[in-house]
């Protein structure tokens, strides 16, 4: 498999390495960066466990070729943790119970982070369409939804 | 493999030109790991003259790598081409919809890919350039080889934008669809409308359907017998009877019979026209006269 390099900013910071283009973001992010905060659920697209944002917009990180990402923007969640940005969101899935086994959760937590960043005062039905890109096994989707509300509250307020 | 962005146009030409037939277009890359990898890629996605929306005197141009999201948030597409606006917001999931584009959604041949869908009913054309500048249009319906096979040829050939009219004075359009689940899910059936209406007549109708062949299907005789009858519940409930008799449907294992198919198909055209109409009438969702 040829190699080439690839330039981006991820998590505010730039990176520059040499790596298979083929492979996915996801791919590149976990085994080549020890980025393992995103998750691989489907592998192709359907669950949402592996959600980054590209140039700020939610994507599914197992659908983009890494090649893709050459002078791009790329925020993971660890970006988001680290920053103190999720801060809000965390705290409301916690007092919400929204996280269970919690592997959707930093996919759900890109999400939701994506919504409040364009929208700080969404209704449930935004939130709900926000997240239905995320697949969820353990907790039936309301109190994820309620924990956004809240979240959003809770930025709006301070 | 070698994966290329291309910075405009040319560039994209010339990585094609050099590839000699094995490097491909691609855009969204949505579908890229869903099937087998050419030796080389050519990233369409960031070429300006594949981007934006805008409108000139009467006519809407797309370009092919506008994504799902930004056309289904366009005011421009919502309020002149509202059939499409909807049909892109449909498509997938959000992140999906940030990623995949129009021309990828058609150049990618699915049989009832939404934006696709919404683009026939639009009567859209694809302006389609070569690696030996040529250019050319055609109607998005006679862009399909096969099932999941386009006619576009992506070592040689690039969509550039999709031109269309805008809505009239007196039109409206909508776009229905069924799955098992809201999003995420392929529709087991759609249908989308677009209606002119001339003092509580239809003046003109186009209805198109989807899964029935590999491409979005009009539906010409059912669009005939409609013309000149009153918007009105008794013509809904007519389309939906000679929609069902119309189209060709097949069984899937994974989604529905073709019964269930079919029963849908004149459903869906009920619901479809009626909306159409009350957008071409000014009224909301809900609203009759």
């Amino acid at each position: 498999m040829k190699k080439q390099i690839i330039r981006f900013r991820l998590n505010d910071e730039p990176v520059e390495l040499l790596a298979d283009p083929a492979q996915s973001l996801l791919h590149l992010l976990r085994e080549e960066l020890e980025l393992t905060g995103t998750k691989e659920g489907c592998g192709r697209g359907e669950c949402g466990a592996c959600t980054v944002l590209l140039d700020g917009r939610p994507v599914n990180s197992c659908l983009v070729p890494a090649g893709k990402v050459e002078g791009k923007q790329v925020i993971t969640i660890e970006g988001l943790t680290r920053s103190g940005e999720a801060r809000p969101l965390q705290e409301a899935f916690v007092a919400a119970g929204a996280v269970q086994c919690g592997f959707c959760t930093p996919g759900m937590i890109m999400s939701a982070y994506a919504l409040l960043s364009s929208n700080p005062d969404p209704t449930r039905e935004q939130v709900a369409e926000a997240l239905s890109g995320n697949l969820c096994r353990c907790t039936g989707y309301v109190p994820m939804v309620e924990a956004v509300l809240d979240a959003a509250r809770r930025l709006r307020g301070s | 493999m070698s994966y290329r962005i291309a910075r405009d146009l040319e560039e994209a030409l010339q990585l094609l030109r050099e590839g000699r037939g094995s490097a491909r277009i691609i855009a969204g890359g949505t579908d890229l790991f869903l099937q087998d990898l050419p030796e080389a890629l050519v990233d369409l996605s960031g070429t300006p003259e594949t981007l934006g929306i805008c409108a000139e005197e009467e006519m809407l141009i797309i370009g092919a790598c506008v994504t799902h999201a930004e056309a289904a948030a366009s005011p421009l597409l919502q309020e002149g081409a509202t059939v499409l606006a909807e049909a892109c917001g449909q498509v997938g999931s959000p992140q999906v919809r940030h990623a995949g584009t129009l021309g990828g959604n058609v150049v990618n041949a699915a049989p009832a890919a939404d934006a696709a869908v919404g683009l026939v009913a639009m009567g859209a054309r694809a302006v389609i350039v070569d690696t030996a500048d040529a250019r050319r249009q055609e109607a998005v319906e006679n862009l399909y080889a096969d099932y999941n096979r386009s006619r576009v040829d992506s070592s040689r050939e690039i969509l550039l934008h999709f031109a269309m009219r805008k809505h009239g004075p007196g039109e409206g359009s909508a776009f229905k669809r069924f799955a098992s689940r809201k999003s995420l899910s392929l529709p087991m059936f759609s249908v989308a409308a677009v209606v002119r209406l001339e003092q509580g007549l239809l003046q003109e109708v186009r209805l198109v359907a989807a899964p029935v062949k590999p491409a979005p299907t009009r539906l010409p005789q059912v669009e005939q017998r409609l013309q000149g009858l009153p918007a009105s519940g008794d013509t809904w409930r007519l389309a939906g009877e000679l929609v069902r008799e119309a189209v060709t449907v097949r069984g899937s294992t994974l989604r529905c019979t073709a019964e269930y198919r079919r029963h849908l198909a004149g459903v869906l055209a009920e619901r479809a026209l009626q909306e159409a109409a009350r957008r071409a009438a000014g009224l909301k969702a809900g609203e009759s006269k």
